[in-house]
């Protein structure tokens, strides 16, 4: 049994995996604050923005680093892949997503002028179907979070990634991403509501880094379990440095560490805003650790 | 219709690499930049004083539950009517899903520099004009003609043997239906069409 690096996916496609994700979840809980909480909408329209931004940028790393990115319009054909569904969901973000901010965008002074010169038609019907959209977007971001996680479980021979929990530890990690940018962004916010949202966001976000830990935990006490690729994965990563102090240490556990601090300790002060964004920006970089990392160390397993 | 398949007798390799050339040559792979269709693996057992010596030729395994047709989102990843897995370059868009769903490390990069080194030695004759995923393709070019895959067709030992698993007469049949030969890691699933003999 010899075990053998991957060496095709590097961190071109960790940056396209980490602004997918991090795309995809910004728009699922924009949208859910948009929708429950009545949030500061140009901040969630800058959100949803910035989001759909990410995700065109993902898509340029991703298609770089393929052979020939133009043939990448044969995607749509194999329903079998994961890519394909991939490419099918990123679809369905982008149009919903852009049907969903532009009315939001009107919220922004200097944008409603440009905003309010589409034909009318249009406005009314993207206002018309505006909660459709937002459903539409948050659903396709999630879609979106996930599969790049069942994409990457789907190869048999790597069995660090052969496993259930990666999907489940991409989205959370997504979705930890997520929350922090929108706490990044809503920290700015002067609006009144807005300090609730980012105590709800904290928490949240609190709540998906635990579970990560969670996931965490169990996804490396299985590895460990058998003389696999996995093991030897797993090995890896605790001997690197950046792995343990940069993902687990600052990426994870500082930024809990900091918002638990915040949701428990301390009040309603700028000193705490400095905190939220510290966390925020820790987490942030953080996922894209992560999957730096999980890329990094895929491992095939040989039979010789 | 066939079920083409091979057999490694691992008895017989002793590691000459002859299938390796007569391969690369063959099919235009980009030798000079280490990449082949086929390898030949160098494996020592034990230790000192008992030490055993091994050659594994491997290569694509043509499965029947097909990883990398299944992965493939363009369908540049298809199967022949004999069973043999091709790759369509002219729809590969180089993902490398194929590469990272093989278990046995049959597929590398056919990259613009190799398509352009290539064009130089071979010309017209030149067959890969996009870049690409590459693999074995058991030289259906050849076997389409009646003859064997070039590696086989080379091999000093006979070492290598190709034929039909369906063809109750062929050695693969035999070899394998009897369990004389054996697939790796088919716990996996993926019904290789290689079979070894072990050493």
């Amino acid at each position: 049994m010899s075990f053998v690096h991957q060496d095709v996916w590097h961190w071109q496609i960790a940056t396209y995996l980490f602004l997918g994700g991090l795309g995809g979840a910004t728009v699922a809980i924009g949208a859910m604050l948009h929708m429950f909480e009545n949030g500061d909408k140009k901040i969630i329209s800058a959100a949803v923005l910035s989001a759909i931004g990410f995700m065109v940028i993902g898509t340029i790393f991703l298609l770089a680093d393929m052979l020939q990115p133009l043939k990448a319009i044969y995607a749509l054909t194999n329903p079998r892949s994961w890519i394909f569904w991939g490419v099918v969901f990123i679809n369905i973000y982008f149009l919903a997503s852009i049907a969903y901010v532009i009315p939001l965008l009107k919220s922004w002074p200097r944008l409603e002028p440009l905003i309010s010169k589409l034909p009318q038609k249009i406005l009314a019907l993207l206002e018309r179907f505006n909660k459709m959209a937002a459903l539409g977007g948050a659903t396709a971001g999630f879609l979106v979070a996930i599969y790049t996680g069942l994409l990457i479980s789907s190869a048999p021979a790597i069995s660090f990634w052969n496993t259930p929990a990666l999907p489940l530890l991409f989205v959370f990690s997504a979705f930890s991403t997520g929350a922090a940018f929108l706490l990044l962004l809503f920290t700015f916010s002067r609006e009144e509501g807005s300090w609730a949202i980012v105590q709800k966001l904290e928490q949240l976000d609190a709540a998906l880094i635990v579970t990560e830990l969670i996931i965490l935990g169990a996804y490396f006490n299985f590895a460990f379990f058998l003389p696999t690729g996995a093991r030897e994965s797993a090995s890896i990563l605790f001997e690197t440095p950046m792995f343990v102090y940069g993902f687990l240490g600052l990426g994870l556990l500082l930024p809990l560490l900091i918002e638990t601090y915040s949701i428990f300790f301390s009040g309603h002060a700028k000193s705490s805003a400095f905190l939220m964004v510290t966390a925020g920006s820790l987490v942030l970089v953080g996922g894209f650790l992560l999957r730096y990392y999980v890329l990094h160390a895929g491992v095939f397993q040989y039979p010789w | 219709m066939a079920r083409y398949g091979m057999v490694m007798d691992m008895r017989l390799c002793v590691g000459c690499q002859a299938c390796m050339a007569a391969c690369s040559m063959e099919n235009q792979t980009p030798y000079w930049n280490g990449k082949f269709r086929t390898h030949v693996e160098d494996i020592e057992h034990g230790s000192y004083p008992d030490v055993r010596r091994e050659f594994l030729p491997r290569l694509c395994m043509h499965c029947e539950n097909t990883p990398c047709l299944s992965a493939c989102p363009s369908g540049a990843t298809y199967k022949t009517e004999d069973g043999i897995i091709r790759i369509n370059y002219d729809r590969c868009m180089g993902c490398y899903a194929c590469s990272i769903a093989c278990p046995y490390d049959a597929r590398y990069p056919y990259d613009r520099n190799d398509v352009s080194t290539a064009e130089t030695l071979y010309g017209d004759d030149l067959s890969h004009r996009a870049p690409h995923v590459d693999k074995c393709s058991f030289c259906e070019h050849r076997v389409q003609e009646g003859l064997k895959p070039g590696c086989a067709g080379t091999c000093p030992t006979n070492a290598r043997i190709f034929g039909d698993l369906d063809d109750p007469q062929s050695e693969v049949h035999k070899l394998s239906k009897t369990g004389k030969a054996k697939p790796l890691r088919p716990e996996l699933g993926t019904a290789p069409k290689v079979f070894y003999i072990p050493s």
